[in-house]
């Protein structure tokens, strides 16, 4: 009934199943391919970056198009974010009965991982997809290779100004995600449980919790963004068959960088200690 | 939220030639955008409303077809599968990694970390962060499959025969998605939960049987982890069908739907989680 009416009717039935063992091989193989291109990447970046052949007024345009305009997301999960740990951290504090350490139980998992972690995955879904989507559209309707033949650098054009800019953007909404999450964690307390914000931000100075804790949730949050541009441009750049390429691409992009995100999450977490 | 991300989409040319397009100056120029973001967050609201009061309507007097559901389900559920596997699966061990080194600084006992992570996996993050990856990767798929849908005008076709498309794209979408959120969710919990026990026995020594240990899991952690799976699996198809159906523009305007439904679900897992927490704490205190 329903194939006369729409969709091609194999979009209705569930694909043939593959070989395991075939579809681990492409899986791997595809992984590879693009974390090496992705290295490739990375060093012709790097070159560009050191040398200062990057363009400016296109960086100065990502940095708007990609930070200023993330600013609302940013500001309501980070808001959100410290008031959800508040309430997951409440129980844990009632156990141990002390509510002087709520500013401690919230502050550590704000600062190391919540604020980067979940600043890093909304602007990965805001800014990481539109890029991707941006190249690939360039790529499709062959606008990089008209560079080629302005012989206009399109790695120095627009993946290092993009490169750039992700980094800065997403260590800039980190801090800011920090200070507004630990405001949202604050008042949250108090309307939640009735610990005085200034008990909140004792607990959070106290000693417990130093210098290093904000640093080690910004280092992270300067990875993360180089494994978000990087991923999004070259999944950007690889762009093949069209419009529907575009579509695939900008899934893709969205998902390693998820995966790579939270892998990335824990080794530098476990290097800093 | 909406406009922002809808705005550059209208007139992507301008927008190349100017960094920051000049606002009307003055205090009308503020209120005016702040009156524009509210109606559009008001419209957005009153169109996702509708979208899940059609559904509902749909799922039960709609038409049937067999097997379409379940092709959704293989696409949201097991096409899903590996990505959380790998994202939980390192979750787990980044957070009882720092939980214990955390815990160390001011109690030298981690016999309770078992039993804290476990009770703090199923009342949310397990649900959160996995959400929040199926939002990523089930609305991103959504949105494009069915907005470069829109762009071709097979949605005007269905239309044209009197089909709702609500009934035909989003409703097996729906329906696969809360089922399958459910099901992706409480595999995610035991996979952070295995990783972070292996974790806790390679790096703080702690004894498996110790780590396992439900004793602080009481009836209100698993009804408030058990709402926001529902929850959860219930917003995304919607955000993410009806960022798909409002698609315009050809195939850039795919790309904007695609965006527009990853930070709209994601935003709305956030939000939700909020309420339910909240209500979590208002229900079963502590």
């Amino acid at each position: 009934m329903s194939s006369e009416k729409q969709a091609p009717p194999a979009s209705r039935r569930l694909p043939p199943p593959k070989p395991l063992f075939e579809t681990i091989g492409i899986a791997s193989i595809e992984i590879a391919e693009t974390a090496g291109g992705m290295a490739i990447l990375a060093g012709k970046v790097l070159a560009r970056v050191f040398t200062l052949r990057l363009d400016g007024a296109e960086l100065m345009r990502n940095l708007y198009n990609m930070g200023v305009k993330s600013m609302p997301i940013v500001m309501v999960t980070a808001l959100f974010t410290g008031a959800i740990m508040v309430i997951q951290a409440a129980p844990l504090v009632e156990r141990f009965g002390a509510y002087g350490l709520l500013g401690w139980a919230a502050g550590f998992g704000t600062l190391r991982e919540i604020a980067p972690l979940l600043t890093a995955l909304m602007i990965n879904g805001r800014v990481g997809a539109n890029n991707t989507a941006e190249l690939g559209t360039m790529v499709v309707t062959e606008q990089i290779d008209a560079l080629r033949v302005l012989a206009i650098d399109p790695v120095s054009f627009l993946v290092a100004p993009r490169t750039v800019a992700m980094v800065i953007t997403l260590f800039m909404a980190t801090i800011f995600a920090d200070i507004l999450a630990l405001l949202g964690a604050a008042y949250a307390g108090q309307g939640l449980l009735g610990v005085p914000p200034i008990i909140f931000f004792n607990g959070l100075t106290s000693g417990l919790l130093g210098i290093g804790d904000v640093v080690n949730g910004l280092v992270k949050s300067i990875v993360f963004g180089i494994i978000m541009a990087l991923a999004s441009c070259q999944y950007g750049l690889a762009v093949k068959g069209g419009a529907p390429g575009v579509g695939r691409a900008v899934n893709a992009t969205v998902v390693a960088s998820a995966a790579g995100i939270f892998v990335l999450d824990y080794f530098v977490s476990f290097i800093l200690g | 939220m909406h406009s922002n991300e809808t705005a550059p989409a209208h007139e992507p040319a301008h927008e190349l030639d100017e960094p920051a397009p000049a606002p009307p100056g003055g205090l009308i120029g503020v209120v005016g955008g702040i009156g524009r973001g509210a109606i559009d967050l008001v419209r957005t609201l009153l169109a996702l409303y509708s979208v899940f009061v059609r559904t509902l309507y749909y799922c039960v007097y709609g038409r049937t077809e067999p097997g379409a559901i379940a092709v959704q389900m293989y696409e949201i559920g097991n096409k899903s599968v590996f990505f959380l596997t790998v994202v939980m699966g390192f979750l787990g061990m980044i957070l009882v990694y720092q939980g214990g080194l955390q815990t160390l600084r001011v109690v030298p006992d981690l016999s309770m970390l078992g039993a804290t992570f476990l009770e703090l996996l199923v009342r949310d993050l397990a649900a959160t962060i996995g959400a929040l990856m199926i939002a990523t990767r089930v609305g991103a798929g959504i949105a494009a499959e069915i907005g470069s849908m829109v762009v071709t005008e097979q949605v005007d076709a269905l239309r044209m025969s009197a089909a709702d498309p609500i009934d035909y794209l989003i409703k097996p979408r729906f329906i696969a998605s809360v089922l399958m959120t459910t099901v992706l969710i409480i595999w995610s919990a035991s996979v952070a939960y295995a990783s972070g026990m292996l974790t806790g026995w390679a790096m703080f020594d702690i004894n498996p049987r110790t780590f396992v240990n439900a004793s602080l899991l009481d009836i209100g952690d698993i009804s408030v982890g058990f709402a926001k799976c529902l929850a959860y699996g219930a917003a995304i198809p919607v955000v993410a069908g009806h960022s798909g159906l409002d698609t315009f523009g050809g195939s850039e305007g795919v790309g904007w739907a695609t965006t527009r439904a990853v930070v709209n679900a994601s935003l709305t897992v956030i939000i939700l989680n909020i309420i339910i927490s909240v209500a979590g704490i208002l229900i079963f205190p502590t």
